[in-house]
């Protein structure tokens, strides 16, 4: 007679210890919550095994077992009472209840290491994400009050990049930047006057315009938006360095299309001469403008020919590369089907100084 | 406990539970008068203020939608006090045994309420009394209004409801205990370099 014996896998104690522990000095809430669903591969009762390669990246390697932050969060998972607690989740049915002193651990890793989603998730669990928030926010104003821009701006940036967005469907998510759709909507409109351009408004507009492009939500636009324009305006080139450490190439490909927007305002200066002579009519001033020599502008912003060559496939691209790039950008009509991207900017608008951003041919 | 975040909108209209419905269109006729008021004296709004002031038109407009018809007012009162009720019954069969099913039968019960409060509340009446004849006519709300107004709206539901679970019993999480001058000095760290792991 055949006797049937119930198998059960044993995981290692070590072997828990150091799963959990690689989660949290990752600041990896997405590995920290799957180590305690049903099936995880830590459960005695799942059919899953931790010892297979595909489960290898749950583990630490022998470089991340040295390292001081691997080392901390082990100690804090070998604490008896959280041991405890672990394994009394590990053999629970139902829905686990993490241990918060690793969660808070793991929310602190992952903000130091810049991975603010994660953060914000962990800190959401806890019930602090928005304390913890303002605290970022109140020690950007004390920066601020010391005259430490920099610090102020990292100081603002953790705190808006901590942001939940609660509108998110079906349910609350990290809120993360969307600066490519965002671009879409500075330029949604086709602005027929120079001044009328983001490059070309009034300080305190472009400052108002550029932080609520720039930050995740408006509220955060509006605690910077309070202080001096001097303030706003030195925040806003150091938070555009932080946002962009490669900014001085968009700076470099702008100062390369200069001759090519000499010529095409030059083009538009003489057919309006033209149109005021009677010599051309004024729905027809954009015939026989060489359409291709301008399409050059777009390409030489980005740095590359893409497809389909539109504005806005551009402007998506070049949002992507250079986040602040919109700010400097207008749409300009180069054919009656034909529109293209191009810089725009008060040459006197302090932040595009401060940017190195060359001057350009002025408006006609 | 507090009661504010479930949404109250006789407060929102500055009327006791047992006021008349003249009074109802009394008083939201005259704060949309000062509201719209405030905000046409104002010469460019930021897009927070937008929020804000969207916002407040909003629950205007909804608290004279269901407050000045007798059947949506009693249904929104004895909804309201169910969802505090069931807070307060689970808040203390958790105090007692957190671990119970019972405890988790009446989180699961309260939380279930809680999302359709709001919903209904903070979200479905408020669209629904923008389109509503007198509602449009003394607010000026437009389809331009709720096309802005649902995102608004949806961020302020889930804002609240978040607001209300943090003085709620842990239940996904230990009960975290926070040592916020450690947390200040954490977030000075950060900010300054001096965390060692900072990259």
């Amino acid at each position: 007679m055949s006797r049937k014996t119930e198998t059960k896998k044993l995981v290692p104690q070590e072997t828990i210890d150091i799963a959990i522990a690689k989660a949290v000095a990752d600041g990896d809430i997405v590995n920290f919550r799957f180590l305690f669903l049903p099936y995880s591969p830590l459960r005695e009762d799942s059919t899953e095994d931790i010892n297979t390669i595909k489960y290898s990246y749950l583990l630490p390697s022998e470089e991340e077992e040295n390292s001081p932050k691997f080392k901390s969060a082990l100690e804090l998972v070998k604490r008896p009472d959280i041991r405890e607690h672990i394994n009394r989740q590990l053999h629970k049915k139902g829905p686990p209840q993490l241990p918060s002193e690793l969660i808070l651990m793991l929310a602190d890793n992952a903000v130091s290491q810049g991975k603010y989603t994660s953060a914000s998730q962990a800190y959401e669990l806890l019930r602090i994400r928005i304390k913890i928030q303002e605290l970022f926010f109140q020690q950007g104003d004390e920066e601020l009050a010391k005259g430490n821009i920099s610090n102020a701006v990292r100081a603002y940036r953790i705190a808006s990049e901590l942001e939940y967005d609660y509108g998110a469907f079906p349910e609350p998510l990290p809120a993360v930047p969307k600066y490519q759709e965002h671009a879409l909507i500075l330029h949604g409109e086709y602005k027929e006057k120079w001044e009328e351009c983001i490059g070309y408004l009034p300080i305190q507009k472009f400052l108002t315009e550029s932080f609520n492009y720039l930050f995740l939500r408006p509220e955060h636009a509006n605690r910077i938006l309070e202080k001096s324009i001097e303030i706003q305006t030195e925040f806003l080139v150091e938070l555009i360095h932080q946002i962009d450490p490669n900014w001085s190439k968009f700076a470099d490909n702008v100062s390369k299309t200069v001759p090519i927007l000499q010529e095409l305002y030059q083009e538009i200066k003489s057919r309006r001469e033209r149109i005021a002579q009677g010599s051309l009519w004024e729905d027809e001033w954009v015939e026989g403008l060489d359409t291709e020599k301008f399409l050059e502008i777009p390409k030489i912003l980005l740095g590359r020919k893409i497809s389909p060559e539109e504005w806005w496939a551009y402007l998506k691209e070049i949002a992507y590369l250079h986040p602040a790039s919109p700010l400097f950008l207008a749409r300009q009509m180069i054919s009656k089907e034909k529109e293209i991207i191009l810089p725009r900017y008060n040459p006197e608008n302090p932040v595009a100084i401060a940017l190195s951003l060359p001057p350009l041919p002025q408006p006609i | 406990m507090s009661e504010e975040l479930y949404i109250d909108y006789f407060s929102i209209l500055g009327l006791p539970e047992d006021c008349k419905t003249g009074d109802v269109k009394k008083n939201y006729k005259k704060l949309m008068k000062d509201l719209l008021l405030e905000i046409h004296n104002i010469s460019s709004l930021t897009p927070a203020e937008l929020d804000n002031y969207l916002l407040k038109m909003a629950m205007l407009n909804a608290g004279f939608y269901i407050l000045r018809d007798d059947g949506r007012r009693s249904n929104y009162i004895s909804h309201r006090k169910k969802v505090i009720e069931l807070e307060k019954k689970w808040c203390e069969v958790a105090e007692q045994n957190p671990d119970s099913q019972e405890a988790d039968r009446l989180r699961r019960e309260y939380d279930r309420a809680l999302q359709d409060f709001l919903t209904k509340y903070m979200e479905e009446l408020v669209l629904e009394a923008g389109r509503d004849r007198e509602c449009v006519e003394t607010s000026n709300w437009d389809p331009f209004h709720e096309r802005h107004a649902s995102r608004v709206l949806r961020h302020y539901r889930q804002k609240l409801y978040s607001q209300i679970h943090e003085r709620l019993p842990y239940y996904d999480v230990s009960k975290p205990e926070i040592d916020w001058n450690e947390r200040r000095n954490f977030v000075a760290k950060i900010v300054k370099g001096e965390y060692p792991e900072y990259e």
